[in-house]
């Protein structure tokens, strides 16, 4: 496995028991124009770096967490 | 005595240049190649930061196809896929083109209603496909089990015959040479540290070894165009995802064809030295590093096994990954930037090896004449914005 994730719940885990969902976004608020909700689904930060991040751990506790991970390196951050 | 001229000779940039290609891989060569050769672009540079064809040109499976499905793209990787027959003698130098045919598994009944829909869709585009039975897939490849034995038994495929694969590396070094010998800079280790962009218009790149500036600036980095994008202060509709493959000991020939299981994640084929490449699934998750994990590798092998189980003796001696920047709507994004004077190529995912000469031919096309071309106009950045996506599929 190439990194661990940290679960709240069922502590260091192997990431393939994860269903990986995307790096975190604020959506548009309500009212926004059309462009805004495009950009919002389609564009991505893409970090080569550390970024928020939504994992679902679907093989574990069924939770949706949130974690700081270096994408370039597999760093976890501390949360 | 055999001649001991260099073919190709790598150099330090100048100043100023007409255009400037930030990526040194295929997709930049061949681009550079096409400006000096059709287009008489007198002065080129191809910036690389590592060495050529570090990236996914040189990582990729070597599978050259045109059995996509959207319309929009259909004639373009058409083109790209007949294109290769020349290059060799173009070039002046051996791709080791060899159209081998590609056959695509299915293991239930809708799969074959869905490549009989696709099917008709490349057909009208002018790509030859066909239907295969598994009597007739058993015949052409003895190897692969099509009993009942396997979870998910063969019922069918579609024959792709004019797919198959090329030397990547030959690929590159031949496209190299051409545009060196066309007067093209190559420069190696130069890395683009960001742009001079003035009232909406890009006049030069900034790098590790000074400002250089250029009329015209062409983006074709691959799986690195985020970082590209955040020097421009926009973004692209990407996520960078690796993809990992792995290739066996050698063995005598026994596999005439590329196999490949849509359903199943997995492809392979046997090269003309005698190893299997092996490979077809995505990672799981965003990545940027180059790494292989035992979890995929066992994936895919254990997949692979189920339908030859003849090669269950056979060792995977090498395994590498590379980056695929994938968009959303699996086309890739070409042509303007939003930027004046600089203009992109890149969001290939992973079949942007196959697409190297239509992408090359059209990029230079593009500079050139500063009009998108017909056969690559639904790719633009603007089709997330007004409702034109392209309807591809993931295959």
């Amino acid at each position: 496995m190439p990194f661990l994730i940290r679960c709240p719940n069922c502590g260091n885990r192997n990431p393939y028991e994860f269903k990986f969902g995307g790096e975190c976004k604020t959506s548009p608020a309500a009212g926004a124009d059309r462009n805004a909700w495009c950009d919002y689904l389609y564009f991505n930060e893409n970090m080569s770096g550390f970024q928020e991040e939504w994992w679902f751990h679907s093989k574990g506790c069924g939770d949706w967490i949130k974690i700081r991970r270096n994408t370039a390196t597999h760093e976890i951050a501390d949360q | 005595m055999a001649a001991t001229q260099k073919i190709l000779q790598y150099k330090q940039p100048e100043s100023t240049y007409d255009v400037i290609i930030v990526g040194g891989g295929l997709h930049g060569l061949s681009a550079a190649y096409y400006l000096a050769k059709y287009h008489q672009v007198k002065r080129i540079a191809v910036l690389e930061r590592q060495y050529i064809g570090s990236g996914g040109s040189g990582r990729n499976t070597e599978m050259v196809r045109a059995n996509k499905r959207a319309h929009e793209t259909l004639p373009f990787y058409k083109e790209s896929l007949e294109m290769w027959d020349g290059l060799s003698a173009e070039l002046e130098w051996n791709l080791l083109v060899q159209k081998k045919g590609l056959i695509a598994l299915a293991h239930s009944d809708g799969e074959v209603d869905a490549m009989r829909m696709q099917g008709d869709a490349q057909r009208r585009a002018g790509i030859k496909i066909d239907m295969l039975s598994p009597q007739e897939i058993k015949r052409m490849v003895p190897a692969l089990d099509i009993s009942d034995r396997t979870a998910l038994p063969v019922v069918g495929a579609q024959f792709h015959p004019e797919g198959g694969t090329v030397h990547h590396d030959a690929a590159l070094w031949g496209y190299a040479k051409a545009a060196c010998r066309l007067g093209v800079d190559i420069c190696e280790g130069v890395e683009a540290v960001g742009f001079n962009v003035e009232a909406g218009r890009a006049t030069g790149v900034k790098t590790n070894v000074g400002e250089i500036s250029a009329d015209k600036i062409h983006i074709a980095v691959g799986g690195y165009s985020s970082q590209i994008a955040r020097m421009l202060g926009v973004k692209f509709p990407v996520v960078t995802i690796p993809m990992q493959v792995m290739t066996t000991e050698l063995m005598a020939p026994f596999l005439d064809y590329y196999v490949a299981s849509p359903r199943l994640h997995w492809y392979t084929q046997q090269t003309l030295k005698g190893d299997l490449i092996l490979g077809g699934q995505l990672d799981p998750w965003q990545s940027w590093k180059s790494y292989n994990t035992w979890e995929e590798c066992s994936e895919r092998v254990a997949s692979i096994l189920e339908y030859f189980p003849d090669l269950a003796h056979a060792r995977v001696v090498r395994s590498w990954s590379g980056l695929c920047d994938c968009t959303g709507d699996s086309a890739p994004v070409m042509g303007p930037s939003g930027i004046e004077g600089l203009s992109l190529d890149v969001a290939w995912g992973y079949y942007g090896f196959k697409s190297t000469p239509a992408a090359g031919k059209y990029s230079a096309e593009y500079i050139v004449k500063g009009k998108v071309p017909e056969k690559i106009k639904h790719f633009g950045l603007d089709r997330f914005f007004n409702r034109s996506r392209v309807r591809e599929i993931i295959i």
